[in-house]
């Protein structure tokens, strides 16, 4: 789901960078001391996750953990999000430099919207099923949110791009669906097992 | 009159435009190329990615570009020794670059070919830099946020 270096109009790029320097500054800010260290595990999780490619169809992709980033760190999943970006970019050549801003507000404000939608509901939620199924919806909404936005970007930037959209659209369904199982799976055996992660 | 001035109209023109008078061809040479592999760290195949080749002669403008093809695959023929840069990009946020040091040898055929430099480590150890620098970020953060961990308790 990376942009790649030039392809963003300077416009786009800069408030890409606006939001997410406004967005790092905030999730610093609002991060607290005792989930700093779980920030870093998520952090390292989604630069790790670039590596593992999972095959759908003909074609492969892999996980972000974009849903979880955000039911965990709420708004901490600005920063863990950025760091991540940035050494995928410095050590795999994944994305860029310039297009950095643009990469990281497509992927943390996903996040960030799905903590601020189900964040509250998941955590006073008492059935295991009504877990995984705002879970499942928590974790395929932001895929689809974060191919929007870049979607919206690449369209801004050039009308020609909308059949790359379109494309790109499609291609992020199944990966969507991956995303709600592993989000499902994954927040649910959290609260059972270690609910104090969701707070 | 009117002839003369003609005949020299379609002189010049002739001389302008060298393209009437030229036609195309091929013809098979025995040239040694150098072929690449291009892959994504999963083992798939940069297949299709626009593939540029800078000499060392000129860093800024490619002297080809072209594609990978199905297999990931893309070549070139060195004309000068020195460091040849090779430059994949799928166009979705993943670009490779190799350095290949072309060596006199190698323009005059012999065995001795070329050493592909590596710039950088491998994929395993590049992941661990990553995790390392990521915690490493993380407790500077911690300390700055709780700065009475630097300084000892009365």
């Amino acid at each position: 789901m990376h942009i790649s270096e030039g392809v963003l109009s300077t416009q786009i790029l800069i408030a890409g960078w606006a939001g997410t320097c406004a967005g790092v500054a905030l999730g610093l800010k609002k991060t607290k001391d005792y989930k700093i260290v779980r920030t870093a595990l998520l952090s390292s999780a989604f630069f790790l996750a670039s590596l593992v490619n999972i095959r759908i169809g003909p074609s492969s992709t892999h996980l972000s953990f974009i849903a979880p980033m955000g039911l965990i760190l709420g708004w901490g999943a600005f920063p863990a999000i950025f760091v991540a970006l940035l050494l995928q970019a410095v050590l795999f050549q994944f994305g860029g430099f310039i297009v950095l801003g643009a990469n990281t507000l497509a992927m943390a404000s996903p996040a960030l919207f799905v903590y601020l939608i189900f964040g509250k509901i998941i955590r006073n939620s008492q059935k295991k099923f009504n877990v995984m199924i705002f879970s499942f919806i928590a974790g395929f909404l932001a895929v689809i949110l974060a191919a929007s936005i870049v979607g919206v970007f690449l369209g801004l930037t050039d009308k020609n791009f909308l059949t790359a959209i379109k494309l790109l659209f499609i291609a992020h369904v199944p990966l969507a669906l991956v995303e709600g199982l592993a989000t499902a799976f994954l927040i649910s055996w959290l609260k059972k097992a270690a609910p104090e992660f969701l707070f | 009159m009117k002839k003369s001035f003609l005949i020299i109209f379609l002189f010049v023109l002739n001389f302008e435009n060298p393209g009437f008078a030229h036609g195309v061809g091929f013809r098979e040479i025995s040239l040694k190329a150098v072929p690449l592999e291009f892959f994504y760290s999963t083992g798939d195949k940069m297949s299709y990615c626009e593939a540029k080749i800078f000499s060392p002669k000129d860093s800024k403008f490619a002297a080809q570009t072209s594609r990978t093809d199905e297999r990931g695959r893309v070549a070139f023929i060195p004309d000068v020794s020195g460091d040849w840069r090779v430059i994949v990009n799928d166009g979705q946020g993943h670009q490779c670059e190799a350095k290949i040091n072309i060596t006199e040898e190698f323009l005059k055929n012999e065995n001795k070919i070329m050493n592909i430099k590596k710039n950088s480590p491998e994929l395993f150890i590049r992941a661990l830099l990553g995790v390392s620098l990521i915690f490493n970020l993380a407790l500077l953060i911690r300390i700055k946020k709780n700065s009475s961990l630097l300084t000892p308790n009365p």
